[in-house]
């Protein structure tokens, strides 16, 4: 919003001179219906001094068109008949600021969306629509009253809510600009799923050696506090100033005593499931994820201990660090923006059983190849079969698994990365074994980066893996070998085909977090149809979400590969710079406000504010009543339509200007 | 015309999306069968497929192009309805009923095995049932019946012929007989003309 | 069990039950008069129509013949129940489609009024395995069990129309790997085997086993040899048009496919009521078990003797 020397005054005691303003907007509204008379019958109604039509007010030539009537004191409100006010209301307020009319004093009525588009059939009842819509932006425009936006400072704090590569970055680059971040992250470990991974495509770069040098510089930098094995549990307040609880879990150990000599390890009895390795090897009760985990620091996982005693012994843990009465530890920061990147789960093929996943020992997932593939992995980048530990000599990957579904519960996008992986998986396999067999079962592959077709060319013609198009009907197992034996349609031969392999890999797909509503809760954001978090516009604003100063990135957006996420993590992060650089952020002034001679303290609207933004105060002359906090009011009248007393108007719809547009017919 | 001619120029046409096959697809509500991306998991499903030429994706593919010599292909019947490409298939087509209505299609067009339209005609129209019990030839399976202490007609159509009657009332009424009428009326013509071009070969 | 409680079914017969298998038949009535459930009579049933063939031919008429003997049930206030996977088929199938389409269910009752009948869905259609497995329960069944097999491995075979399409079937969209009939199978001591494509289709159904019998007779063929491998003893079905299959068909298979069989195959092929039946102490000529005819060329094409002799030895 502009600052102008310019400056009408408006005391409220003088008559409205209101100019109507109605747009063809090309054919949109044009083509529908006629806009010289909708211009005419606007010039009857009472108050309306100037009346005009043009093909696109939102031009330059338009707003001029506007301007020179306000500086010629024509008019002194305006009302603009054109498209949504999602397209072009700042347009327009900045036009009336900028010839020195209050930008409060514009109402827009949207006969485009709301009317020729939608009755782009019936222009005699489009017209109708048209001109009513035009009859309430005037007997609007007529109640309104300059008012002055609201400025709140924003503190120069952000918080990002996980420490996977986006997490990383968006905390990176927002250190660069100046700024201090909280990086939380549930694990005891950053680094997310990428840490899994073995090498990346197309590159073929080694995940450990690109993500590694970022997990250091995140340790080490200063103005980050790395706040792992933590979780976000209260969010209150707005942007620019929000206040965020945050649970330190308890790790059960003394991290200052502890010295990582790691015989508590050693001497712990009690073996679990490593989830790290999926389930393909085990770890002790009181662990580190993995070797390169930073902070790297251990810990007891309360769920499966015992408390046999055992590490706490001197002769065991000599720094005596063990400490089982260990609780969970509060903090409360405030920051002025939030980055959510949260990241992904696996999806889990259990439920397909003609996949015979969970059944038969030797079909996996893509995650788990990506295990036994890794150099730190159970079999330190040998894979092998589960059944008897031998190489295999025959693999087939099934794509598509958990994903593309459009069956009931099923998810229906699709995950982007699987084709990649499982050529780069299928790849790594040959490299290692040339003489192994290795089919991709496939509907489409999709290999749309950069460099990711002459990655999927080279894996077929290099590495002669064998792409067969059909997708996998159902397997059994050979009983004598456990060998899995696939039924397909090779669909590109029209044959059905019955292969025998030893190792079956099924790609599976990515999945929001199954707990993502613990998020969405905290923070009052949304979830698209998929599960994944909703951004503000699906292309203009990827990173942005419906509340101002809180922003997603990365797969918790949506599925993506690692370029895709680490852009999306600057982009937030530079999203947030934005708002924190200025160090103000402007608020539109569409808040409660509470009439204090008809307030009765019944507290309805107390109860019914979303955003806590009503409170009790013992006010001098009426006694205990509702006053608004115009900070955490978002003006979505709730209050004002459950008032019994009609003590709340929400500034810039109140009553007076509603009634006025309901009930005055001309 | 050449030996080789005959044998080797294939000229048909690709038959683009104008398949009136298609559009009773979609007249009837399963237009659904557009939604298929041939990922081909309904015949890698099909447990006849595995010992005959039907391919279910393929004859839903040639339904959906238009090339109408699926309606006359034998393979179609061969789908035994076991209902597991409907289970599996990623795009949620009710696969299995689009093969039921395929044959319905086909059946229209006077395309039905002898045999089936026989099992119609005669044996459903005139008994109200599938496989009956009535009449000489199936005397040994009333007299299996009385030998497990059964009466030797079921208490259905068999016994009550205002059943029967109540029946075809409704398949007049629902337009089977008319179909049966013109299908009988096809067969015969095919008939005729069968025997009339074996008499001019000779 | 009181006359009020006393559970009531309208029994739907079917074709191949009645008319080519009356032992499936006489089994489900003794059974169920065992375990004190009625069972009714639907008069003047007819074909369900079958799915495969009739709904094939002509949809339309297929639903209104279906609601036609759906609706003689509803004027008897009864769920029906139905021995054959194929019936149950066509009227659950129906019952579904007509409760869902509102414009369907308003043809078929144009045509239905014509004889004085409407559709109203107030009934539900039932297998005989449903009404064993849910109404009645397991448990409920293991309290009727008098004798229990000591060695009986039984190859099971659910057929495809009692849990497909699942989401027309009461089993919670379970069609893959269901168990339901092996547990009932099992409260009898006869032990269930794995085998390889245990939930193939028989291949009788859809139209086949009418267009080519021999393409039919070559999925019997895999399903034997795959019980056979398995060292089944008997084949257990719940489907009138699966045991035809599996009984002639085993004929057919063995004279069709005579070199690829080798040894011909003579599994015994039972329907669940009539093992569940010798479970529960009721006489094996109640059962249709025993042949006392001598007619030629009518069922069981494959001899029983072999499970009778088990069944002395092991039910005694």
């Amino acid at each position: 919003m502009t600052e102008t020397d310019k400056k009408i005054e408006i005391t409220g005691n003088e008559k409205p001179k209101i100019g109507v303003y109605v747009c063809h907007c090309g054919v949109n509204i044009g083509g529908v219906v006629s806009v010289p008379d909708l211009v005419e019958n606007a010039k009857t109604l009472p108050d309306v001094t100037v009346g005009r039509e043009y093909k696109f007010f939102c031009s330059d030539v338009g707003q001029k068109m506007i301007k020179e009537d306000i500086e010629a004191g024509l008019v002194n409100r305006v009302v603009v008949a054109a498209c949504s006010p999602r397209m072009h209301e700042p347009t327009f307020r900045i036009a009336c600021q900028e010839a020195g009319l209050n930008q409060f004093l514009f109402e827009m009525a949207n006969i485009r969306e709301h009317s020729t588009w939608v009755h782009m059939k019936e222009p005699e009842g489009a017209y109708e629509v048209a001109k009513d819509h035009i009859r309430l932006a005037i007997a609007k425009a007529r109640n309104l009253a300059p008012l002055a936006v609201q400025k709140v400072s924003v503190e120069p704090v952000s918080l990002v809510i996980g420490a996977g590569i986006t997490g990383m970055n968006a905390a990176i680059d927002l250190t660069k600009a100046g700024y201090k971040v909280y990086l939380v992250d549930r694990s005891a470990t950053i680094g997310g799923h990428m840490a899994q991974l073995d090498k990346t495509f197309p590159t073929m770069d080694c995940s450990s050696c690109i993500l590694t040098p970022k997990m250091s510089e995140i340790s080490r930098n200063k103005d980050i506090e790395l706040l792992t094995y933590s979780e976000v549990t209260e969010v209150t307040g707005y942007v620019g100033n929000f206040e965020v609880t945050i649970k330190k879990k308890p790790h059960y150990i003394d991290q200052v005593k502890c010295n990582g000599c790691g015989i508590c390890v050693d001497a712990c009895p009690i073996t679990v499931a490593n989830e790290f390795d999926l389930g393909l090897s085990t770890r002790k009760a009181i662990y580190v994820p993995f070797p390169q985990a930073i902070p790297s620091q251990y810990t007891i996982d309360m769920d499966s201990c015992v408390e046999c005693g055992i590490c706490a012994r001197e002769t065991v843990c000599e720094p005596l660090a063990i400490n089982y009465d260990d609780e969970p530890e509060y903090i409360q920061v405030k920051v002025g923006t939030i980055i959510v990147a949260t990241g992904y789960d696996e999806y889990d093929p259990t439920e397909l059983k003609q996949y015979g996943y969970g059944k038969y020992p030797n079909v996996i997932t893509g995650l788990q190849m990506e295990r036994l593939l890794s150099s730190f992995g159970p079999v330190v980048g040998k894979p092998v079969k589960p059944s008897d530990l031998e190489a295999p000599h025959s693999i087939a990957f099934l794509q598509c698994v958990g994903s593309r579904n459009f069956r009931e519960g099923g998810n229906k996008y699709c995950s982007r990365v699987c084709c990649m992986y499982a050529t780069k998986q299928a790849r790594q396999y040959k490299e290692k074994h040339p003489e192994a067999d290795i089919y991709i079962f496939y509907m489409d592959i999709r290999a749309f980066g950069k460099g990711y077709e002459e990655f999927y060319e080279s894996a077929a013609r290099d590495y002669g893996i064998n792409y067969v198009r059909g997708r996998i009907a159902e397997v059994r197992e050979n009983p004598l070998n456990h060998n899995i034996i696939i039924r397909s349609e090779d669909t590109l031969l029209q044959q059905p085909i019955e292969v025998e392999v030893e190792l079956f890999v099924l790609s599976t797909g990515i999945e929001p977090r199954a707990d993502s509503d613990s998020i969405t809760n905290l923070l009052r954001i949304q979830k698209s149809a998929d599960g994944f978090f909703l951004e503000a516009h699906p292309k203009l604003r990827p990173v942005d979400t419906l509340t101002e100063g809180i922003f997603i990135a990365g797969v918790s957006q949506g599925p993506k590969d690692i370029p895709d996420s680490v852009a999306q993590a600057k982009g937030a992060a530079a999203s947030a710079i934005g708002l924190m650089a200025k160090g103000e952020v402007e608020i539109e002034p569409f808040f409660a406000v509470i009439h204090p001679d008809r307030c009765s303290g019944c507290g309805m609207c107390i109860q019914n504010c979303a955003y806590g933004a009503i409170e009790y105060v013992d006010d001098r002359r009426f006694g205990e009543i509702a006053s608004v906090n115009v900070a955490l009011c978002k003006g979505c009248g709730a209050c004002s339509g459950n008032c019994r007393s009609s003590a709340i108007d929400i500034i810039g719809f109140s009553s007076e200007q509603l009634n006025s547009m309901i009930t005055k017919r001309e | 015309m050449s030996e080789n001619v005959e044998k080797y120029i294939k000229r048909k046409v690709y038959k683009s999306t104008d398949s009136k096959i298609a559009q009773k697809f979609v007249d009837a509500g399963l237009e659904k069968l557009r939604a298929c991306i041939n990922c081909g998991t309904c015949t890698g499903s099909c447990p006849s497929g595995r010992r005959t030429a039907y391919r279910t994706r393929s004859v839903l593919r040639r339904a959906l192009t238009g090339d109408e010599s699926v309606l006359e292909d034998i393979d179609i019947w061969f789908c035994s309805t076991c209902y597991t490409c409907y289970e599996r298939c990623p795009r949620d087509i009710p696969v299995t009923d689009m093969i039921i209505k395929l044959r319905n299609i086909a059946v229209e067009e006077g395309h039905i095995l002898d045999a089936h339209f026989g099992l119609a005609n005669k044996v459903f129209y005139e008994t109200g049932h599938g496989v009956p019990a009535n009449g000489e030839a199936n005397k040994k399976w009333r007299d299996l019946r009385e030998s497990y202490g059964l009466p030797p007609l079921p208490p259905t159509v068999h016994v009550h012929p205002e059943a029967v009657k109540e029946c075809q009332e409704l398949m007049k009424s629902v337009g089977f007989r008319d179909l049966l009428d013109k299908i009988e009326e096809q067969k015969e013509k095919e008939k005729a003309e069968a025997e009339k071009n074996k008499e001019e070969e000779k | 069990m009181s006359e009020e409680s006393k559970r009531k079914y309208g029994f739907f017969l079917g074709c191949v039950t009645p008319n080519r298998y009356p032992m499936i038949e006489a089994s489900i009535r003794a059974v169920f008069d065992h375990v004190g459930v009625e069972i009714m009579e639907l008069e003047g049933a007819s074909c369900c129509p079958a799915p495969g063939v009739f709904r094939a031919f002509h949809i339309p008429t297929w639903l209104v013949i279906a609601a036609r003997n759906i609706t003689i049930a509803e004027e008897m206030g009864v769920d029906i129940i139905t021995g054959c996977n194929g019936c149950y088929g066509t009227l659950r199938d129906a019952w579904v489609e007509l409760e869902h389409e509102h414009e369907l269910k308003k043809m078929v009752n144009e045509h239905l009024a014509k004889v004085g009948r409407e559709f109203k869905g107030s009934i539900e259609p039932k297998h005989v395995v449903q009404v064993l497995y849910k109404d009645l329960g397991i448990e409920f069944l293991r309290g009727f069990v008098k004798h229990k097999f000591n060695d009986l491995k039984v190859a099971v075979h659910y057929g495809c129309h009692i849990v497909k399409p699942s989401d027309k079937r009461p089993w919670g969209g379970e069609c893959e790997d269901p168990t339901f009939l092996d547990e009932i199978v099992e409260i009898t001591g006869a032990k269930s085997i794995d085998y390889q494509d245990k939930f193939q289709c028989c291949g009788a159904g859809g139209a086949v086993r009418t267009a080519v019998k021999e393409i039919s007779a070559d999925f019997s063929r895999e399903k034997l040899e795959n019980m056979r491998n398995a060292g089944a003893d008997i084949i257990i079905d719940c489907c009138p048009f699966c045991h035809l299959q599996m009984d002639l068909g085993q004929m057919e298979a063995n004279t069709i496919y005579k070199d690829m069989v080798g040894e011909p195959y003579k599994i015994p092929v039972i329907y669940i009521t009539q093992l569940l039946g010798l479970a529960f102490g009721i006489d094996p000529s109640l059962l249709g078990l025993m042949k006392n005819h001598d007619l030629k060329g009518v069922s069981p094409f494959i001899p029983l003797e072999p499970f009778l002799e088990k069944v002395k030895e092991q039910l005694t």
